[in-house]
């Protein structure tokens, strides 16, 4: 049972309700004798006739009160099973869903960098959902099932042990057949799982792809591709369930032929005189109602036994580290990478990189794609952490220092904006929770936000679409700016835009940058070389380390990787 | 079969369903017979045992006389009506299978296929993860209503009527009570549907469940942002109280059944209690108190299976609901009208013409392009500059036909691109997108996709004028590399310079080139400007300029606004006459001036 916690990732109070849910469950269950009780005893009644030749009403007319009592006594277990089961499964939801929330606040920047977004609020979302079906509709009942037809079990086996053995003789040659068949079904299951990927993979390129798709009239090919997984799948499925089907016919008929040998048994036993006929009723009743339960739990054995494949994402989730570090930080320090190394996987991206960045000094990160230059700065933000070596900031190794001060020092420029379904004020004054609307605007001037606000219909009351709906890349990378500007953090990490503005955009995007990083530490990841050549200190990457160094006269003169590239790109851009 | 879609009128879910399994419809009716077969097969056992009771009631209490042949043909009958249940049932879930996986994998193709023929646009304004999922979550769906729910619904068809001729078959006045009990657990059901305060809880509800689901959305989406700005406590703080309002509202609408849901089950659990009174009230005056007798205890014995089958009837129910939905998204998409593609001529030169085009997206009131007129002459190249939102990639997509215009028309060599066949007009024209998409197979074989007869040496050659011979030389499998394999990495320019490979390879008249606008490092951008100099020699080409510096030489440039062309001449003329173009051309010069660390 211990195991079932684990199972389901049920806090304390959650596996409490689950126990509580599960008693509810099978007191309903054996409140359901009470009918049956009261069958057996309306046949007795009836017997009487047979017998004695006449029928005793008054008697009917109690066991009709006696079965309304009984059915209020269901009703309201069974309504106390309902209660029971949904608050708790809800209540247990809801926690869950808080936790994973929290959760989410507290992992490191690089979990939201490797992680598939959408992936992650699914699995937030519909997980919690699946799970709170699990709880509130599937594991009570079938625990409780496994109980109370326990619990039947035995008090049949102790009123009358030759026709309890003729009922359940059966249900262990049934289990043995689940059980037996479970390895080829778990084989089964996981190639059609793996089928199913494939062509998930397949149906995405074809998406994807749709233009090259339509610009090479290629619909045969990559029709045939797809056309090909598909019918691996349709195959795989249908042998999927030809096998649970077959395995799960020939269960529940090997089970259910307890009918049979009860009803010949049984009758054999009566001419014997070794029963009474009214107890052989009974069991004739049993025999109709008791292989229901048992039928649903083999179905459902295999889901059961499986379940940890349903909270396998969610625990992924929660046992994602959480980031370290509790040191105050104190702001203005120099930012030192010692023998830096790191990888995102195997590969190193970042090797045995060394330098310093004093307060105040602008510094540049050149270099072609895939060199490093990105990943330098988000190791320096802590976005990651350091394989080997390390990062201080004003002399203190960064990942001793507490997450949220840390990220106080540091203010980004990135290409990629991520804005929220608010006004365009609540977006700029996410930069300092509790500006003023004049700071707010203030800082909205300086990044140049002026110019095409004051075209929006509501100004800066103008709401955002979902994810800043038609604003330019342009828009929406001042109001990043204006958000950084409020921020006032001593350190600027700036991505030159890669992607080319429309000119004019262009210019107050540059001029807010300009206004941004007055009096700051800026560190740039640079693409065109000629926006740089002020810098105090450029730094040349390749492969993953710093290849030359020095401001941008001491580099020319090196006459290195460096000039080369100036050289490339000054005759291109002419 | 999405044609014939079109001019019928639309049905939704078990209509629609069975409209869409219309080819496999051997399969399905044999799925419905044989679970019909199966419903009637499970009564079999519980008259077996009435049977055998009534053997023993017969002579009861004298026991000698019991007929022993008979009791063991009875036994026998209960296990052949087990048997027969479950094979019939077994049979019935495997022709349905058959069939409904038969059924998707056509819904499938017939997607995948429709998607090809619609216009673009749509795949950009849906978003190819919500096609995805289309194809993978909903019309999967109809594979499980298909498959289970639909011979299940045919079974608790047949079981009732098996079920309610059973019961007045016997004696009717005891059926007439057992069918009052039924009609009592219905009734109790639906008392839950009825009221108004309900169905406001039900709307508070999934509105909650909405609103849940948004803020996580942009609760995940936003948190770097929101970890960088330290907000982690007020977004968190927010998102709480829309999980919290949730749980308020899907408890309080739960707890709506409470009384419902037990009630119903009690009431399928306890139709006995609907037999008693008659009974007793029949049983006094009987004619034949024996049978009577049987009689009552036949029903006694076979009233709990009702529940059962009840429990069935309420399960199927509820998956229509879904059912209803999932169609429904499926063929949201189905109904987009396709382009059409009847028309047979060939152009007639490559000159590229746009006579007064105006066009708007779908949902949008604005035009994105209006009244546009200008020609590209055949070898020439002809760029298209303006700000981001002036129309320019909306003239690269129409003359692709991705979407089809609303005015005017566009001509190739003198010939409507309407009146050309898709085929015709995609072997006429080649496109090289800033997005470069590329398969998972060979790079060859991607290379390949501009001409699929091309022999290695055509590949190679092209690949060597694309600038890319080099670096795939470079790859673990050379031209063998698979595009995606682990350990392969191909920056941004790289993926660009195959797409023009495959370009080259095509050779086609007309090219477009949407100029990428992410800037790839110095030396990569060489080597794609002398690769973009191989692929248009000689060729009509229609540039999508995002930078100013590659328009310089163009031989005609268009300035585009607001979806207007607003001037067009070569960088001489536009530049001395001082208009939009102009102005652009002097933000551009002030943006090179520009330099880190210095204050504006």
């Amino acid at each position: 049972m211990k195991k079932l916690k684990d199972f389901l990732l049920l806090s304390d109070r959650g596996y409490a309700d689950l126990k509580k849910a599960i008693l509810a469950c099978t007191l309903t269950n054996l409140a359901m004798v009470l009918p049956f009780m009261v069958t057996v005893m309306l046949f007795k009644e009836i017997l009487l006739y047979f017998t004695a030749g006449e029928i005793n009403w008054q008697h009917m007319w109690l066991l009709w009160g006696a079965g309304i009592v009984s059915a209020v006594i269901v009703f309201l277990a069974a309504k106390n099973d309902y209660r029971k089961t949904y608050i708790a499964s809800y209540k247990e939801s809801n926690h869950t869903r808080e936790r994973i929330a929290e959760h989410l606040t507290r992992l490191p920047m690089s979990f939201y960098n490797t992680k598939d977004l959408t992936e992650i609020t699914t699995n937030m979302m519909s997980d919690c959902s699946a799970m709170e079906s699990m709880l509130s509709s599937t594991i009570p009942p079938l625990i409780a099932n496994m109980i109370s037809s326990t619990i039947t079990c035995l008090l049949l086996a102790l009123f009358e042990w030759r026709l309890a053995l003729c009922i359940f003789v059966t249900i262990p040659f049934a289990f043995m057949i689940i059980w037996a068949s479970k390895k080829r079904q778990k084989k089964l299951f996981e190639k059609q799982v793996e089928e199913k990927l494939t062509a998930s993979d397949r149906i995405q390129e074809y998406l994807e792809g749709m233009k090259v798709v339509r610009s090479c009239n290629m619909a045969g090919e990559s029709f045939e591709n797809l056309k090909q997984v598909l019918t691996r799948l349709k195959k795989i499925s249908v042998k999927v369930e030809l096998a649970v089907g077959v395995f799960m016919s020939s269960a529940s008929m090997v089970l259910q032929a307890g009918i049979g040998i009860t009803v010949f048994v049984g009758c054999r036993l009566l001419i014997q005189g070794k029963v009474e006929l009214l107890t052989l009723l009974m069991f004739l009743l049993m025999a109709t109602r008791m292989y229901g339960p048992i039928l649903a739990i083999l179905g459902q054995l295999s889901s059961l036994l499986n379940l940890d494949v349903v909270t396998k994402r969610m625990r992924t989730l929660l046992n994602a580290p959480e980031m370290s570090g509790n040191r105050p930080c104190t702001p203005g320090g120099s930012i030192c990478l010692e023998h830096v190394s790191f990888g995102y996987n195997e590969e190193e991206t970042i090797k045995d990189v060394s330098l310093t960045i004093r307060p105040g000094e602008t510094v540049a990160f050149v270099g072609p794609s895939g060199s490093g230059k990105s990943t330098l700065t988000k190791l320096i933000a802590r976005f990651w952490d350091v394989s080997e070596g390390r990062i201080t900031y004003g002399g203190d190794d960064i990942r001793q220092l507490a997450p949220g001060g840390l990220m106080k020092n540091f203010s980004f420029v990135f290409q990629d904006v991520t804005l929220f379904q608010d006004t365009i004020l609540n977006n700029i004054r996410m930069g300092k929770e509790n500006a003023t609307d004049e700071e707010v605007l203030e800082a909205a001037k300086k990044a140049f936000c002026d110019e095409f606000v004051s075209r929006l219909p509501d100004g800066y009351e103008t709401v955002l679409g979902e994810n800043g709906g038609t604003l330019s890349g342009g828009e929406r990378q001042r109001i990043s700016i204006a958000r950084a500007i409020l921020k006032d953090a001593p350190v600027i990490i700036l991505d030159e835009a890669t992607a080319s503005l429309d000119p004019e955009n262009e210019v107050f995007v540059q001029q807010a940058i300009a206004n941004l990083s007055e009096n700051k530490t800026v560190i740039m990841i640079a693409h065109r070389l000629r926006t740089i050549t002020g810098a105090d200190q450029i730094f040349v990457l390749e492969q993953g380390r710093v290849k030359e160094s020095g401001t941008h006269a001491e580099l020319l003169e090196q006459k290195g990787l460096y000039k080369k590239l100036f050289r490339l790109q000054n005759s291109m851009a002419g | 079969m999405s044609q014939k879609n079109k001019k019928n009128k639309k049905k939704n879910g078990l209509a629609r369903c069975l409209e869409i399994a219309a080819k496999r419809k051997p399969l399905v009716i044999l799925s419905a017979v044989l679970s019909s077969i199966a419903a009637i097969c499970s009564f079999v056992p519980y008259l077996a045992i009435y049977c055998v009771i009534r053997e023993i009631l017969m002579v009861y209490p004298d026991l000698n006389r019991l007929n022993t042949e008979a009791i063991r043909l009875y036994s026998v009958w209960a296990m052949l009506g087990i048997i027969g249940n479950l094979i019939s049932y077994f049979l019935a879930i495997l022709c349905s299978h058959i069939g409904a996986f038969g059924t998707i994998y056509d819904l499938k193709i017939e997607f995948a296929d429709h998607l090809a023929r619609i216009p673009l646009g749509y795949h950009l304004s849906i978003g190819s993860g919500k096609l995805r999922k289309i194809m993978e979550g909903n019309i999967e769906s109809i594979e499980g209503f298909l498959a289970h729910q639909f011979p299940d619904f045919v079974a608790s068809v047949t079981s009732p009527i098996v079920m309610v001729i059973l019961l007045f078959v016997v004696d009717w006045r005891f059926g007439l009570a057992s069918l009052a009990g039924i009609i009592a657990a219905f009734v109790a059901e639906f008392m839950g549907y009825g009221s108004g305060e309900m169905k406001n809880t039900m709307q508070q509800y999934q509105d909650a469940l909405e609103d849940m689901n948004n803020a996580s959305v942009e609760f995940v989406r936003g948190m770097p942002v929101i970890k960088i700005f330290g907000k982690e406590e007020s977004s968190f703080e927010r998102l709480k109280s829309a999980i919290n309002k949730y749980t308020d509202w899907v408890l309080k609408f739960s707890l709506g059944w409470q009384n419902c849901m037990p009630a119903f089950t009690t009431i399928v659990n306890n139709i006995y209690l609907f037999l008693i009174p008659v009974g007793i009230l029949v049983g006094r005056n009987a004619k034949d108190p024996k049978m009577f007798a049987l009689h009552f205890v036949f029903y006694l014995l076979f009233v709990p299976a009702i529940a059962g089958i009840l429990n069935k009837i309420m399960y199927v129910s509820e998956s229509f609901m879904e059912i209803n939905n999932n169609v429904a998204r499926m063929d949201e998409i189905l109904y987009i009208s396709e382009l059409t593609d009847n028309g047979t001529k060939v152009p007639a030169g490559c000159d590229v013409r746009f006579e007064n085009v105006s066009f708007s997206y779908e949902g949008r009131t604005e035009q994105a392009l209006k009244n546009v007129s200008f020609q590209a002459q055949e070898g020439q190249l002809t760029a298209v500059v303006g700000a981001s939102g002036s129309g320019k990639s909306t003239i690269a997509n129409l003359l692709s036909r991705f979407w089809d215009i609303g005015e005017g028309s566009i001509k190739i060599g003198n010939t409507d691109i309407r009146e050309i066949s898709q085929e015709e007009l995609m072997k006429t024209i080649s496109f090289v997108y800033q997005d470069t998409f590329l398969f998972k197979m060979s790079i060859a074989d991607n290379i390949r996709l501009g001409r699929r007869n091309a022999s290695d040496q055509d590949v190679m050659e092209a690949a060597r004028q694309a600038q890319c011979h080099e670096f795939i030389m470079q790859l673990p499998d050379g031209y063998q590399t698979v595009v995606g394999s682990s350990g392969v990495h191909l920056s941004g320019g790289e993926r660009q310079r195959i797409a023009i490979a495959r370009a080259i390879l095509k050779d086609s008249p007309v090219i477009i080139l949407d100029e990428a606008t992410a800037f790839s490092d110095p030396e990569n951008e060489y080597l794609i400007q002398k690769s973009f100099e191989n692929l248009t020699k000689n060729k009509t080409v229609i540039m999508i300029a995002h930078r100013l510096s590659t328009v310089r030489d163009a031989d005609r440039i268009l300035v585009m606004q607001d979806g207007e062309l607003v001037e067009s001449g070569n960088h001489e003329a536009l530049y001395e006459k001082g208009g939009r173009y102009r102005k652009l051309w002097d933000s551009y010069a002030q943006t090179l001036e520009w330099k880190v660390g210095e204050t504006a």
